[in-house]
This record gives C-alpha cells, structure tokens and sequence, in this order.
C-alpha cells in the first residue's frame, strides 16, 4: 500500500504544476488571512502557537521538497511524458 | 568579563591562516584535476554565504525586538526552493552556455548585450549593497569591541584624535578588502570557478553553524531549562512575550510588512550579486541543484531553531532589549564562557568574512566588467591591459568594501543590522522583473528592461536609502517630515500619500509597480533589435535549443579576418596562455585553409566563440564591444547577408520564396524536353528571382572544355565569347574539379589574383559557380552568376537552392543525353538496314546487268548446236562466256574472273568490252588473248584481280578447232567413238599476271557427233557433304552417257548431276557451262 502510494505521490510531483500549487499554497499559508488562524497569543506545552506553527510548517516544506527532488529522479515513464519539463 | 586583544586577533589570524590553507587546497586539487568543491554538500554550504552577521547577530536582535518576522528571511527562500529545479538550473545552463560572469552580465546579455543595462545594474549592485557591507563591517568592529571590551582601553597608542571604533571598522573593512583580493582576484577568468573562494565559504559556513548552534544550546539548556522554561518565564513578564510570538500591528510587525519581509527575502535568495556567482557561476553541476533544494532550507532551519530561545534568553538574562544584536556574543561572555564566546565571534567573523569575500568578487567583477570595460575598449588593446585589468579588478574590491565602510561611518548606529540589510534587499530586487521576464517571456526587451530598472532604483533611492541617510543625520532635511519643498504628498516613506504602511512596503510597492510597470510598457510597445532577439532564442529556449539546429548565419565578415588576428586579440585581454589554450580547444578538428583562415561560414562562429571567451573575462557586453571596435580597425565589420528572400528568413529553413523557386524550375524541367529551352528558362527564372545581372550555363563538351550554352543577362564579353578548359586554380575550375560551389561574396576579397583583374575590369561584385551534377556523379558543366551590385549573398541556404537547381539541371541534361544515344543508336540501325537494302538492289541490278551481258540465247548455226548456262552463286560473278559468230567460224570464250564481287563483275564487263573490240582485228585465238592481257593488265592488277580465260576459233567449213588456254579449266572434248573425253589444253598463263605472255595456240580437227564441254571450276570443284569434288572424271562419265542426247539435254543433265551429287542449293561458286556439239 504504502510503497504504491508513495510512487503516487512522486509521480504527480514531477509535473511542474506541483511545485506551482505547492509555491502558492506555502505564501497563502505565511500570509494574511489564513495565518491569523495561528497568531494567537496561545500556547501549548508553554511554547506559543505562532512559534510551533512556523517550525513545523518550515519542517513541512523541507519535506516537501525533499520528496519533490526524489521525484525528479524518477525514471521518466510513459503516461506523463510530456507533461513535466 | 573580557578577552585579550591578542588572543581576539590571534584566534582570528589562525582562523583565517585555516582557511587560506583550505583554498590553497582547494585549488591544488583543482590543477590535478580532482575537485573537492565539486559536490553536492559543498554546494548547499556555500549558498549558505546568504546567512550572514545579519542572521548571526542580527535575526536575535530581530526576533527581540519585533518577534518572530525575523524568520520570514530564511521562510521566503524555503518557497523558492520548489522553483530551484526549473529557474535555477534554467539559469545555471544559459549561464554556463555562454559565460556569464555576474547578474549584471547575466541580465544585459539577455537583453542584446546592452552596455547601458550592464552598467545600470552594476551601478544599483554597489550602491545597493554598500549598507549590506556596511552592516558586516558594523557587526565585526562592534563584537570585536565587546569581546576586547573597547580595545583603546587595552591599546592607547592607537587612541589618537578619532573614536576607535572607526579604526576597528576601517581595519576589518582593510582586512576582508585583502581576504577578497586573495581569493577571488587572483585571476582575471571570471566565468571559472574560485575552486579556493569556495571551499573557504564551505568551511566558514560549518564554523558559523556550529558556533551557532553552540550558542543556542547553551542558552537554551545551560542558562535555562529548555523551550519551555524560556516561553514560560517569558510569559511571566507579561507583556513583552505576546508582542513577540505574535504580529498584525500597524508598522513594523503589520501584516503588510510581514508579506513584503517574504517578497524581499524570496528575491534577495537569487538577486544578491553574491548569491548569484555562488549559486550559479560557481556551481558545477546542475545535479548539486537537487540536494541544495531542500538541504538549504534544511541548514537555514538549523540555523534558526535557537534565535528564538536566544533572544528571549537575553531579554530574560539582561533584563532589557538593548544590544539585543549581540546576545549571541554577550551572553556567553557575561556568563563567563570566553571560549563559547570567541567561537561565538569567529563564527560571526565568519559569517561577515565570507559574505564581503564573495559580494566583493561578485561586485568587482560587474564593476570591472560594466562600467571600467565599456572606457577600456575605446582605446587599442596593449599588450600590458591583462595586468591592468586584474589590478583594476582588485582596486575594484576595495572601492566595495570602503563604499560600505563610508556608509557603515554615516548610517552607523541609527539602524538596527537587519533593517540595513533589508535595504539592500529591496535594492536587488529591482532586478527581479528584467531577470524573470528575461527567461520567460520572449518580448521582453532592452528598453523595457533598462526603464523598469531605472524607476525601480530610483524609487528605491528615495524611500530607502535617502531616509537612512536622513535618519542617521548625515543630511539635514525635514523632507521625512514634510516631503521635498513642503510637498506632503511626495514624502519619501508615505510616496503619493500611501499612508499606513511600513517603509519597507511603501519602498516594495512603489519601486516594483514602477519597475515592472515600465518594464512591460516598454517591451510591448519597443520593438527589439536583431542583436536582442539573437539573445532570447539563447535565454528562453535554452532547454530546447539544438546546436546543430541553429540556423545559418545572417551575417558576414565584409573583410575576413584570420585566426591568429583573433588570438592577438584575445592575448591582449586574457593574456597569451590563456588565448592559445583556448583557440586551440575551439579549433579541434575544424578545417583550417592555407592561410590560416576558417571558411567563411565559419568566421562567425569563431567571432562568436572570441566573444564567448573574452566575456569570460570581462564579461558579454564588453567583449561584444572589443570585438566590434577591432573588427572595425581593422576595417572589417558585420554586414547583414542580402536578403535575397526579401521577407522570410534566419528561423525558416525553407522560405516561401525558395519554394517558388523551387516550383518554377521544375515546372521548366517538365514541360519540355528540349534541353536548351530548359536552360534558357532556368537562366531567365535565376536572373530574375534574385536580381543577378549575368547567369550562365556551360556545359563540358569535346577536349574538356566548358562551352557556354546559354547565359541570360548582360552580354559580358569577356566571361562569355570563351570557352575554357577547367583549370583548378581558377573559381570556376575550383566548382567544377572539385564539385562543389565556389563563390565570393565580395570581389574585393578576391583571393586568387588572376581573376581580380576581370572581375574589376566588368564591376562584378560577387559571383557563384555551381557545378551541375547529380547527387553523386561527376559535374556534367557549371552554372554561374553574377551580380554587379550586391555583396554577400552566398549563404548556405542560397547556396544549398542553386545547388538543388544545377542538379535538376543535371537530370534534365542526363535525360537530354540519353534520348540523343537513343536516336543516334535507332539511326544507324535504319542506315545500317537502308544501306543494306541499297547493296542488296544494287547487287540485284548488277546481276541483271552481268546476265544481261552473256548472251541470251547461242547463235543457230547450220551443223552445230550450242547450249549455254550461268548460274551465278552471289548476286553477282565474274564467270563469263560469250559466241563471236564470224563469216566461217564461230568464236567461242569462256573466263572466270577470281572472286564473286561487283569488282569481278565490273571486270568481267570490262573484258567483255575489250575482248568484242579485240576479236573484230585479230584472227587467232592466241593474239586476242595476247592482246587482251596487255589490255586488262594494269586494270587487273590494281584490282588485284585475274581472269582465267579458254578461247577457240571453230571454223565452220573445215571443222578444224583452234584453241588457246589463258589458266582456264581445260574443256573436256568427247570424241564420237572414243572411250573417253579428251581434254583440250594449251600452255599459257592466266591474265593479268604479267604484261607480256605467249599463248600456245592448238588445234584439232573435229568430226560430226564430237561433243564440246566448257566449263568453269563452278561445276568440277563442286563438294558433296563428305567435302569430296565432283571432278572431271564424273563429267567425262556423264558426257559418255548422254552423248546421244542434244546440247541443251546434254547441259541440264551436267547441272542436274552437279546439283544432286552437291545436294545443296546454294552453290559455293559460279558455274558456267557452254556445251557445242557438232552434228
């Protein structure tokens, strides 16, 4: 299942729309209005909501894009030719 | 507590001793050929020269002041990252294929090489990233101030009649001007890589790190007790820790600011001069790309997991947010740990020692390249401009250096380091719009570029860097407060009343809607040049563009220039090793000719490749510039190649009109198949198609030599009334021996001067020969024009469509050819057969004629009967007989003259004519005879002929017979009575042999019943199949048997034996038979 999945997942990373959709998520999710959901003077386990928001999210992207180098790597197959760069 | 001024330098010393070994290994493994820089890993930790004191110092003084937007300038380049694998290798392939050496080269060269756009960038790079310098220079005297706890105080004697610090700032400016110089100025090659330069950021950004982090889990862990217990005594203050971990107040942590804080940063990743030459000049192999995609945002995370704990550590430990810059330093120092704290300062050294090195090579190297190289082509290269280019390079670093110094002196403690930084951030990014449209968008253009970068910097200057120098007091104004002249409306941080925002959105909004706004205003409407769209194809489609693909060139030399003039060119700017080893890389298996010149079609190539490799150096626009101005010393220059297809050309490999062309030649071709009507259409399509004043076909014809067949145009007299044997050294000879096209764009350029002189003399400008052949075959003649007006029209394609028309040519006149065999083949045949025919009648006739001349029927005389018979085995023989009836006697003669041709025919009339003279005078059959060979003699001779002759003379009344035998078959005599024939022979030589012959002349008397047979060798010589002669005995048998019989019996039954006992109806020789019998 997972394996299955995973070659899923790269394989839809390799299409430059990916990184475009993923681009434009990251600024929406770092910008006015959706980050006033997190910029709450709140705090979990003593650590403030807006800290722990920025970390993992930073953690996030670097996943992301780690998959996403993986993904180029991919050996090309034939139905997306043509539709990545 | 404090730390020795000695050990402060000393550590530094070593440090900087450390890392001058690293390059110095560096670049000894990069002579052997095995580079240690040249992975993936070194790769991610040199772009880390983007952390600078900035981060090191500065996101702690940042975090405790406004909270946690500091982390928005490491947040906005993990964004970018995802583009990295298409924008940043995108760019690293353009700038590898054509020697980029900096931004500032990187985008002019984009937009046609524009020296202008060159020099603009460079000059908005330095005055730019002055308070980006001034904000290490600042960061290094101040912590080295504190670490030595205000140095003068240790060393008076350097305490003259300034505040120390300017000293320690102005020795760090010094020191890392040197550092610079060292590492990224030893040679003047930009576009290669400082292997050494590299190392040494990689190195210094594993120091920073670890100091770094060092820091940070002491603070976190040591001074207090984890996140949690700094956040929880945080949150017992009250106030201060909410302002921090949350933002959205008007000003400074609005979230305006916070968008643009993430533009800035998501610009500066790739824009800052230095994070260019790192990321892009220095990378080698867009492979390293991959891994710095995420390990970049991976090392920056790192970086910044403890500014938080730090910051809020030092509010807590020092009560206060002031020198919240220096917690980093401060906080280990004041606890006591001076070794966590002179790493803590190494580190930032670090951090600022490779941020100068790299932006003072970057810069230099712009500096150098755009705005000291557009003077220096003015003038004529030296063979001493290498050196003064590598030193005007060096000069180049300290003016960086020391223009940060001079700001860092004015601007000085008014701003906090990262709101100098961010200043130089929202410089760069003016740069964004021309660079990303430049890859992408192919109308962007010069114009467009150079205006939005002009607003764009511009607006920069007044909302930004005018205020700080406002601010810092440096210039008196109240224009902060009330605008220029008192215009409220024109204040430079509130421009055209945008009110609400922080500076640095105002600054980001307007410089950037100018910019881009001017930038697409101008491309759209401007057009650009050939140069500038030469330049997208390169930038846009670098991806997709094939080498080989490139069309053909749509310019020529109007001189051409040899390749060691280039080399001299090259020696005088990047020296004479340099130059030869790279020509002689380029050359590599190319055709050189015996002048050392490389063919005309390749001439730009080679100028391109000249212009590649200086821009190596000093970048596109001035090598593009150096080339030009030698080009034009030496009185050679560009030209656009004719455009003899008028409307379509360099990106179509097949124009509409060629295609015409095409179509109409072989509309000639196919309508008719006389060959000189093709040719003189081809000529008149030629001559008016492309505008040349004299076309020509000649075709090689008897003894090699090129005859004119048609030409169309003005009658030239001197290429025109000759036909010439191909001669080698000749153009025309050179088309045609060696099958190909020989040409001259420009007579002037003639280089063969035998030819000159003509070609001068009827004002040819330039001409072609196109040999006419067929794919393969050898040249069957030459087509050639001539134009006396345009220069430089032979380019490959135009080459490659007179070529496809002298080969269609070549068919039609292999086609000609053969039908013409075909004819003369069917022709002689006809003749052949018609001739035959002719022969065959005349023989026919001749046969007729020769039976004709025997007599018809024997003469009836009274007491004798006669039978005679000639069966000629050809058309025609030379057998002859022949009745001369007299008063009382009766002539007899039979002759076979050799042979069975018209020639013994004809002598058998000859003989037949003489002889009837001859018998008229003489009486005895031995005188006619003798007469007769002196008569024939000479005749018979010269037809190398001769005739055997019997002659007899039967004198009626007495019945006495008179012979004489001239070679003749003796005639067999049966004698009424006798057992057998009597053959009737006499001495005598056959005619024609020699003049003078004596006839033995016989007689004998014959009696009633005695039967005479003549014959000639036709009947004795006859062969049965067994190849065995009838002979005499055989007819002597038969005349014995049919003796009885009449003359005329007697005959048909000798031919009748002879026919059976041959068996054959062709006889193989005459027969003759005369058969008297006497009654």
């Amino acid at each position: 299942m997972w394996p299955k999945l995973k070659l899923l997942i790269l394989k839809r990373l390799r299409l430059r729309e990916s990184w475009v959709i993923f681009f434009i998520l990251g600024i929406i999710m770092m910008n006015h209005p959706f980050i006033t959901i997190f910029n709450k003077p709140y705090q979990a386990y003593h650590i403030p909501l807006l800290f722990i928001y920025l970390q993992i999210g930073w953690l996030v992207s670097i996943f992301v894009i780690y998959l996403y180098t993986k993904a180029i790597d991919l050996p090309e197959d034939e139905d997306d030719r043509g539709e990545h760069h | 507590m404090i730390l020795s001024i000695e050990l402060v330098v000393g550590a530094a010393l070593l440090y900087v001793l450390l890392l001058v070994t690293i390059a110095y290994y560096a670049d000894r493994r990069k002579t052997q050929g095995k580079s240690i820089i040249s992975n993936p890993y070194i790769y991610v930790l040199s772009i880390a020269v983007y952390l600078t004191t900035w981060t090191y110092y500065g996101s702690v003084g940042r975090a405790a002041t406004t909270g946690l937007d500091f982390s928005l300038i490491y947040l906005g380049p993990t964004l970018t990252a995802f583009s990295w694998w298409f924008l940043l290798r995108k760019i690293v392939r353009i700038s590898k294929e054509n020697n980029i050496t900096s931004i500032a080269d990187f985008i002019s060269s984009r937009y046609g090489k524009s020296q202008w756009l060159g020099a603009l960038i460079t000059f908005i790079a330095i005055v730019g990233i002055m308070p980006y310098i001034a904000l290490q220079l600042k960061a290094v005297s101040s912590t080295f101030d504190i670490i030595c706890g205000y140095p003068y105080m240790q060393l008076p004697f350097l305490h003259g009649n300034y505040p120390f610090s300017i000293h320690t700032s102005f020795f760090a400016a010094l020191f890392f001007s040197i550092f610079g110089v060292i590492f990224g100025a030893r040679r003047l090659v930009s576009s290669e890589r400082h292997e050494g330069l590299v190392a040494a950021i990689a190195a210094e950004s594993i120091l920073k790190l670890v100091a770094f982090i060092s820091v940070g889990i002491y603070v976190t862990y040591g001074l207090f007790d984890g996140f949690g217990d700094i956040f929880s005594r945080m949150a017992v203050k009250g106030e201060t820790l909410g302002h921090l971990v949350t933002f959205g107040d008007a000003g400074e942590t609005s979230y305006s600011n916070w968008f643009s804080m993430i533009c800035l940063s998501m610009g500066a990743i790739i824009l800052l001069p230095r994070q260019f030459h790192i990321m892009v000049i220095e990378n080698s192999s867009e492979e390293h790309i991959k891994k710095a995609m995420w390990m970049f945002p991976a090392y920056m995370f790192l970086i910044n997991m403890f500014v938080i704990p730090i910051a809020l550590g030092g509010i807590l430990y020092s009560g206060d947010i002031l020198g919240a810059d220096y917690f980093v330093l401060t906080l280990p120092l004041k606890s006591g740990h001076s070794w966590l704290a002179l790493m803590a300062f190494l580190g930032g050294f670090s951090a600022a020692a490779g941020m100068v090195m790299v932006e003072s090579v970057a810069i230099s190297t712009m500096f150098l390249n755009h705005l000291l190289m557009p003077i220096v082509v003015r003038f004529k290269p030296r063979s001493w401009f290498p050196m003064m280019l590598i030193n005007l390079k060096r000069l180049g670093i300290f003016l960086v250096v020391f223009l940060g110094y001079t700001y860092q002196q004015i601007v000085g403690e008014t701003y906090m380091l990262v709101n100098i930084g961010l200043i130089s951030f929202a410089a760069v990014i003016q740069f964004a719009p021309a660079l990303i449209g430049g890859l992408y968008w192919r109308r962007g253009n010069k114009s467009g570029a150079i205006t939005g970068i002009f607003l764009g910097f511009v607006v920069w200057f007044y909302t930004l860097l005018l205020p700080s120098l406002v601010k810092s007091g440096w210039w008196q104004s109240s224009i902060l407060e009330k605008g220029p002249f008192g215009i409220g409306i024109l204040k430079p941080t509130e421009l055209f009343g945008l009110s609400g925002f922080d500076i640095w959105t105002n600054a980001l909004f307007w410089s950037l809607l100018l910019n881009i706004g001017g930038y697409l205003a101008c491309s759209i409407i401007l057009p650009q040049n050939d140069r500038e769209k030469e330049q997208v194809r390169k930038f846009v489609d670098v991806f997709t563009l094939h080498r080989q693909d490139a069309p053909w060139e749509a310019k020529r030399f109007s001189k051409p220039v040899t390749i060691i003039q280039f080399v001299n060119l090259m020696t005088k700017f990047i020296g004479e090793h340099q130059a030869h080893a790279s020509i002689s890389e380029y050359l590599g298996d190319r055709e050189i000719d015996e002048k050392g010149g490389v063919s005309e079609f390749e001439l730009p190539n080679l100028k391109r490749f000249v212009e590649k490799t200086l821009a190596g150096s000093v970048g596109a626009a001035a090598a593009g510039a150096i080339v030009e101005s030698y080009l034009s010393d030496i009185g050679s220059r560009m030209e656009s190649v004719y455009d003899i297809y008028s409307k379509v050309r360099a990106d179509l490999n097949e124009s509409s009109e060629n295609l015409f062309v095409r179509l109409r030649a072989s509309e000639i071709m196919n309508r008719t198949l006389d060959l000189q009507i093709i040719m003189d259409d081809l000529l008149d399509l030629v001559r008016k198609e492309f505008k040349f004043d004299l076309v020509i076909i000649r075709l090689l014809g008897d003894h090699n030599l090129l005859v004119v067949k048609s030409y169309r145009g003005e009658h030239i007299s001197t290429i025109i009334d000759r036909s010439t044997s191909p001669d080698i050294n000749t153009y025309l000879g050179d088309a045609l021996l060696g099958n190909r096209p020989s040409f001259l764009n420009d007579t002037e350029n003639n280089a063969k001067p035998e030819s000159r002189e003509l070609l001068a003399r009827d004002g040819i400008k330039s001409f072609a020969h196109i040999p006419i052949a067929r794919e393969g075959e050898a040249p069957l003649g030459v087509l050639s024009v001539f134009s006396r007006s345009i220069i430089g029209q032979f380019t490959p394609p135009f080459l490659k469509l007179l070529t496809s028309l002298a080969g269609q040519l070549a068919q039609a006149i292999r086609i000609d050819a053969e039908i013409r065999a075909k004819d003369k083949e069917r022709l002689e045949k006809e003749l052949a057969q018609l001739e035959n025919a002719r022969v065959l009648r005349d023989m026919e006739i001749a046969k007729q004629i020769q039976l004709s001349l025997l007599p018809d029927n024997p003469p009836e005389i009274t007491g004798m009967q006669f039978a005679c018979r000639c069966i000629p085995a050809a058309h025609v023989g030379g057998d002859y007989y022949d009745f001369f009836p007299k008063d009382k006697s009766i002539d007899i003669v039979i002759a076979d003259v050799s042979g069975h041709s018209v020639g013994a025919a004809l002598i058998m009339a000859e003989t037949r004519t003489v002889l009837r003279a001859e018998v008229r005078s003489k009486n005895s059959p031995s005188e006619i005879l003798t007469a007769l060979n002196d008569l024939l003699h000479d005749d018979l001779s010269r037809a190398e002929l001769f005739i055997t002759m019997f002659y007899v003379t039967f004198e009626t009344t007495t019945r006495r017979l008179i012979y004489a035998n001239a070679g003749h078959n003796q005639p067999l005599l049966f004698r009424r009575g006798m057992p057998s024939c009597l053959e009737l022979d006499a001495e005598g030589l056959i005619l024609g042999i020699h003049r003078v012959v004596e006839f033995e002349e016989k007689e004998v008397q014959l009696s009633p019943g005695d039967i005479l047979l003549m014959y000639t060798d036709g009947i004795t010589e006859a062969q049965n199949e067994a190849g065995e002669l009838y002979g005499m005995g055989r007819l002597c048998d038969l005349l014995d048997k049919m003796h009885g019989e009449s003359a005329e019996k007697i005959l048909e039954g000798v031919l009748r034996d002879v026919a059976r006992y041959a068996k054959s109806t062709t006889l193989q020789d005459d027969i003759s038979i005369v058969v008297v019998k006497i009654l």
